[in-house]
């Protein structure tokens, strides 16, 4: 038995989320977090404390793909009142909400991250996974579950987290002699985790398969590595927000191809994906950027669930500030933002990661 | 102990609005063992018609000898048995007098004597043979695995229309009972009845030389089945309506009268005995419908064995407003419903035939005729092409032939039921799959 870490509420061994809060169990994803996280301009790793740096609990990485099945599930069902077995009320049969239908990650207070199911999904095939390391280094990581292939809920969230385990260890080792180093080969263990996950169940025909958008976020600059067309974007407090990836999609050969982005929206073929993870990749190497962090601002990692609702970086830069306005905390930010898509319909998974760089929003 | 697996291949997906959720649950037992060698004791009882006219041919009754010896041959030391002799009454083979004994050397090479000395006169009783086979199983100690093989030549005569359904009545769940017509005297529908209500097989042996391979293999399968009696369980939804449980392979049979009910939300199914197999079922449910993005379990499918579950599948309805999600339809599913439409269309389309409406026989033939050839159900397309000229397979064009031999037509009504099973890459062995 151990306990959770967020509520502290006792929890089996092996079980993927705290039965009590919901919470995401495993390692600790996060690397030991400051108690009083530095804001990221002040952060620098700061070589005369190697030893702050606890190595064990510094696995981060989570769930093997094996214990994502292992969730919790509620008691009773919430439609009916019903006893549940297998996931599912006994009565009337509705699948009991699972954990992994939302959840949060809140590594730091500069840093959040929510992975929601939406509402027209029936699960929640993102996987998200938000980490912040002692040496004030923040990794978000975003992937979109194909849902035309079964189970890729599970290989959504182990790529996830092994691609956060790759790079805060990364960032642990010191810093790498070169972030688009570390981002391959993160993407490379978030690749393998699909593939693994595939193998588990046999190799289906359909092996299960995720996009993949990862940033780290390392003194004053923000570093991109993506697969498919789940997207990050930057917001300056002040100046024009960016997208820092262009989608590997039909809907960016189109507009390539001369047609308006409006117009390419609208396209049945618009979000076909070109890239992925998985068993049944064809390219599975991600495009690399990095963009300078110029003055205060918000690295904004997301879904399609969020981004088909505010694609362009005005108009996601728009929906942030409608969020900050109401509540500047990360947390707040993302469920906010999470919260917007839903009104908008929820059709897809949503899931937003996002972290503060420079001061405090007043 | 048995290992028992259950898969289910499904489209769980459901349009908004849509209720019906169809899966093929296959089912697969491995490591069943042996009869009475893994469970309790086994019995089996071996009923030879001996009415008049298994003398006409001769070769009829000497083949049933033949038969009746090598089905002997097959039973396992320490089973059980009988041999009882049909005509008017059910008469004692072996042993002599009523009751049954443990096979061993001795008693099998008595039984052999005794059944070479099989003489035939007499009517047909099969009710009166069933209720002898009833009394002889349930005088045994314990809870036997009891399974019965029965020949027949012909159709009841010789005892009131109710003693037959009435000895089912007391057999069903007592033993299960393959039945074999020899010959072309007998009604398909008469023996399929017997199959149906004692969980056996039914088939027509025409040339009484084959009688006795067939008596060999049906022992042997027999022997081979370790477990002695598994149920399909089935729980669905409060207000939801199992519309139908079905085996789809290796034949098509309706299992969804034969619920009893658990629970109000669970029926259990009989399957009978099992060896090494695999079974398909397709499950059909109309289950409450719900707004998209909400998932429900539309059934969960278990195998019982003495109230221990020993597999289990989850069926699935999953409402969402993607097409491309919706519109896919499961190739296992897709591939047993065509089977059992074929199965149907054969059935019915020989009824309209006898019935004299030629017209829609040539429809129902030629409907079955296009959904053999499409599935690459070959055994059934050439028992078809025995009873009808098959014009065009693609086109399901079919001319009814005017002179059939009846042991043709009986066999493509007794074998319709018979389904290809679907590759395991969900593809159909059909010639244009």
């Amino acid at each position: 038995m151990s306990e959770c870490r967020t509520c502290a509420a006792t929890v089996t061994d092996g079980d993927a989320f705290c039965e009590a809060c919901g919470a995401p169990l495993g390692p600790d994803p996060t690397g030991p977090v400051q108690s009083d996280p530095a804001q990221p301009d002040a952060v620098q790793p700061d070589p005369a404390q190697p030893d702050a740096v606890e190595p064990d609990a510094v696995q981060p990485a989570g769930l093997e793909p094996d214990s994502v099945q292992g969730e919790a599930d509620l008691a009773v069902c919430r439609a009916c009142g019903g006893a549940v077995e297998d996931g599912y009320c006994t009565q009337c049969g509705a699948r009991a909400p699972s954990p992994r239908d939302h959840f949060e990650e809140h590594p730091a207070d500069w840093v959040a991250g929510v992975c929601d199911k939406g509402k027209l999904h029936a699960r929640n095939e993102d996987g998200m996974a938000v980490a912040v390391t002692a040496a004030g280094v923040a990794v978000l990581v975003v992937c979109d579950g194909v849902t035309t292939a079964p189970e890729s809920d599970r290989a959504s969230l182990a790529a996830a987290r092994a691609a956060a385990q790759a790079l805060t260890g990364a960032s642990l080792a010191g810093a790498p002699p070169s972030w688009d180093v570390a981002l391959r080969a993160a993407a490379r263990a978030a690749n393998a985790e699909a593939v693994g996950v595939a193998k588990v169940l046999g190799n289906p025909s359909e092996p299960p398969s995720c996009t993949f958008v990862a940033a780290v976020v390392v003194g004053g600059t923000v570093h991109v590595a993506w697969c498919g067309d789940s997207r990050a974007y930057w917001v300056p407090d002040n100046g024009e927000p960016v997208a820092l990836t262009v989608d590997h999609s039909l809907g960016t050969e189109l507009i390539r191809g001369g047609m308006s982005p409006d117009e390419a929206e609208h396209d049945p073929s618009f979000h076909t994906i070109t890239r992925w993870l998985g068993a049944d990749s064809l390219n599975a190497t991600p495009d690399i950027g990095a963009h300078p962090l110029d003055g205060a601002g918000w690295v904004v990692v997301a879904s399609d669930g969020l981004w088909n609702y505010a694609s362009t970086p005005e108009a996601l830069a728009a929906a942030l500030s409608r969020a900050v306005t109401d509540d500047p905390d990360p947390l707040a930010v993302a469920r906010h933002m999470v919260a917007f898509a839903n009104d908008q319909g929820g059709h897809d998974n949503i899931t937003v990661a996002v972290a503060r760089h420079g001061a405090h929003v007043d | 102990m048995a290992d028992f697996k259950a898969e289910v291949f499904q489209n769980e997906y459901l349009s908004a609005g849509s209720t019906d959720v169809h899966a093929v649950v296959s089912v697969t037992c491995t490591n069943a063992g042996a009869a009475g060698q893994t469970g309790g004791a086994a019995a089996e009882i071996v009923i030879i018609d001996t009415s008049g006219s298994m003398d006409m041919p001769v070769a009829k009754i000497n083949a049933a000898r033949r038969a009746a010896a090598v089905a002997v041959n097959e039973v396992i030391d320490g089973t059980w048995f009988a041999v009882l002799s049909g005509h008017s009454i059910a008469q004692m083979v072996y042993p002599p007098t009523p009751g049954m004994v443990k096979m061993s050397s001795s008693a099998r090479a008595d039984a052999l004597g005794a059944i070479s000395r099989l003489r035939s006169g007499g009517a047909t009783a099969i009710g009166a043979w069933i209720a002898a086979a009833t009394e002889l199983f349930d005088q045994l100690p314990g809870s036997p695995q009891c399974h019965a093989i029965l020949l027949t030549d012909g159709k009841v005569e010789g005892e009131p229309s109710t003693a037959l359904p009435a000895a089912l009545r007391r057999a069903r769940g007592r033993f299960q009972c393959d039945c074999r017509g020899v010959g072309d005297d007998w009604q398909v529908d008469e023996l399929r009845g017997i199959a149906d209500a004692l969980l056996g097989t039914v088939d027509i042996v025409a040339r009484p030389d084959d009688l006795e391979a067939d008596f060999e293999s049906m022992m042997r399968t027999a022997m081979s089945r370790g477990v002695a009696d598994a149920r399909l369980r089935v729980w669905a939804p409060q207000g939801s309506e199992v519309l139908f449980v079905r085996q789809v392979a290796p034949a098509v049979e309706d299992l969804t009268a034969k619920a009893e009910e658990v629970t109000p939300l669970v029926r259990q199914y009989p399957t009978g005995a099992w060896s090494d197999e695999s079974r398909d079922y397709h499950i059909a449910v109309r289950v409450p419908v719900a707004d998209p993005g909400q998932e429900r379990l539309a059934a969960r499918v278990e195998v019982v064995i003495d109230d221990d579950v020993v597999a289990k599948g989850l069926v699935r309805a999953v409402w969402s407003t993607d097409v491309q999600l919706t519109t896919k339809i499961n190739p296992a599913v897709a591939h047993y419903t065509g089977q059992a439409q074929l199965a149907e269309a054969i059935r019915d389309g020989l009824a309209a035939r006898a019935a004299g409406d030629d017209r829609t026989a040539t429809v129902l033939l030629g409907k079955a005729a296009k959904l053999a050839h499409e599935s690459g159900n070959e055994n059934t397309t050439r028992l078809l092409s025995k009873v009808v000229d098959v014009v065009d397979a693609d086109a399901g064009t079919v001319r009814l032939r005017n002179e059939v031999a009846k042991a043709d037509e009986m066999a493509l009504d007794t074998r319709s039921t018979k389904t290809t099973r679907i590759r395991r890459d969900g593809s159909s062995p059909g010639t244009n799959g």
